[in-house]
């Protein structure tokens, strides 16, 4: 049985811990309001972006397309090619099951597409440490963004999206793939899993906008370049929303976790406060026994 | 107000500086040389560089540094889509001064990394921010 002072120690060593978490907690609920806000607020930037993308699109003919930089972005590429993912995970661990869903998102990718040439882009030090580790695959990181969170700005989504686009057009990679936690609610989280590039030219096809627009744009510099330049920086757009939102669920998830945890080490505590009174208890019961029958035998 | 105005929105990734304000006139930094936008304006659909924005509402004025960016002109409403755009006020003409100061520098320095291009658009960043500096500066007394 343990002693009444290893007890305490244990007590005092679970209330510091407590304390720690109890502190990260509050961190996390303070930094998520602001993560929550910035997404809120890089949503008008991007839906004027699509909005006039879309313009630009009704005025674009196929002819105007071809043979730009853009085109390439827009092209299926042959089958067989290198593949590239891009894994947004966080820089810390404490976060629950954050990085552990993520990273079995990401095997299950790599487990699809067995045998394949892959390329990595590893947003976060949990993943980019999880892909280093990874043995016995055709694997390469051409590309790590570390430490960015939780001051994520719009500076390191492009940054992001300058490096994707270089290596999409140095190399033969017949897709970009993201996987990355959406920011659902203050307790869920969804992994989300989609195409960056080759982009879909599903703006393109939705014909039931009005076509009055045609032929009223001027444009200056002429509509492909100013195209050239529009798409990147939408792809800009669409990188740093997904840097928003996995920045606010990682809080989140760090929230939840870190709560948990402090509920436990309370549990804890009192468990052990009620093991060290009754262990207590119990000396001084044996003490007293002794004393008396001590005495007893001395008066007999 | 008037009728003849138009409606200046001004966002950045970070956030909407301005929804839909109406105003009497824009100047825009585009890609070829500035351009004024008054009502009744064209259609158009315009590449930014860095450079000063300002727009006039009455008597009042205002100015803001914008980097690169796109600006629509679509039926008196001019949309401005920019990486970065600070109100003059909050422009700080000491630390834009010492960031011109540095890029200066790296470009004569040239050290082994140096990215020219960024190193060329970090300089082009802190002129603009001095420029709309000094134009508060002109026009504070009035």
């Amino acid at each position: 049985m343990a002693s009444l002072r290893d007890i305490k120690k244990n007590i005092s060593s679970v209330k510091s811990i407590k304390q720690i978490t109890y502190a990260m907690k509050m961190v996390a609920a303070a930094r998520i309001k602001r993560a929550q806000n910035s997404i809120l607020s890089a949503r008008p930037f991007a839906l004027k972006m699509e909005s006039l993308i879309d313009d630009l699109y009704h005025e674009l003919g196929e002819e105007d397309l071809s043979g730009t930089v853009v085109s390439q972005l827009f092209e299926e590429r042959p089958a067989g090619g290198t593949l590239c993912l891009m894994l947004v995970t966080a820089d810390k661990g404490l976060c629950g099951s954050f990085n552990t869903n993520l990273l079995k998102a990401a095997t299950a990718w790599l487990k699809e597409n067995r045998g394949r040439k892959v390329c990595v882009v590893a947003v976060g030090r949990k993943g980019r440490d999880f892909l280093h580790r990874l043995k016995g695959l055709d694997l390469e990181i051409a590309h790590e963004m570390v430490g960015i969170f939780p001051k994520a700005g719009y500076v390191h989504a492009q940054l992001l999206s300058d490096a994707i686009l270089k290596l999409y057009r140095e190399r033969p990679i017949e897709s970009v793939t993201f996987i990355y936690n959406e920011f659902k609610s203050m307790m869920t989280q969804n992994i989300v899993r989609g195409q960056l590039l080759p982009l879909k030219r599903s703006i393109q096809n939705d014909e039931q906008a009005p076509q009055l627009t045609s032929g009223l744009f001027s444009f200056e510099p002429g509509k492909a370049a100013l195209l050239g330049e529009l798409i990147p920086r939408n792809i800009g757009a669409q990188l740093y929303r997904m840097l928003l939102e996995s920045q606010a669920a990682e809080l989140a998830a760090r929230m939840n976790a870190m709560e948990s945890a402090s509920k436990n080490a309370t549990e804890l505590i009192d468990g052990l406060t009620l093991k060290m009174n009754k262990t207590r208890q119990a000396m001084i019961t044996t003490e007293l026994n002794e004393i008396v029958s001590g005495s007893e035998a001395l008066s007999n | 107000m008037e009728k003849n105005h138009l409606l200046l929105t001004i966002v950045t990734p970070e956030k909407t500086v301005i929804s839909e304000k109406p105003v009497e006139s824009v100047t825009i930094p585009a890609f070829g040389g500035e351009m004024g936008v008054l009502p009744g304006h064209a259609s158009f659909v315009v590449q930014l560089v860095e450079g000063i924005l300002h727009y006039k509402d009455g008597h009042h004025k205002e100015v803001f540094a914008v980097l690169n960016g796109f600006a629509e002109i679509h039926k008196d409403k001019v949309m401005v889509l920019a990486e970065s755009a600070e109100l003059s006020k909050e422009v700080d003409e000491e630390r834009a001064r010492q960031a011109y100061q540095k890029a200066k520098e790296i470009l004569v320095l040239r050290p082994a990394d140096l990215d020219l291009d960024e190193a060329g658009a970090a300089l082009r960043r802190a002129a603009v921010r001095m420029k709309v500096a000094e134009f508060r500066r002109k026009h504070k007394p009035q």
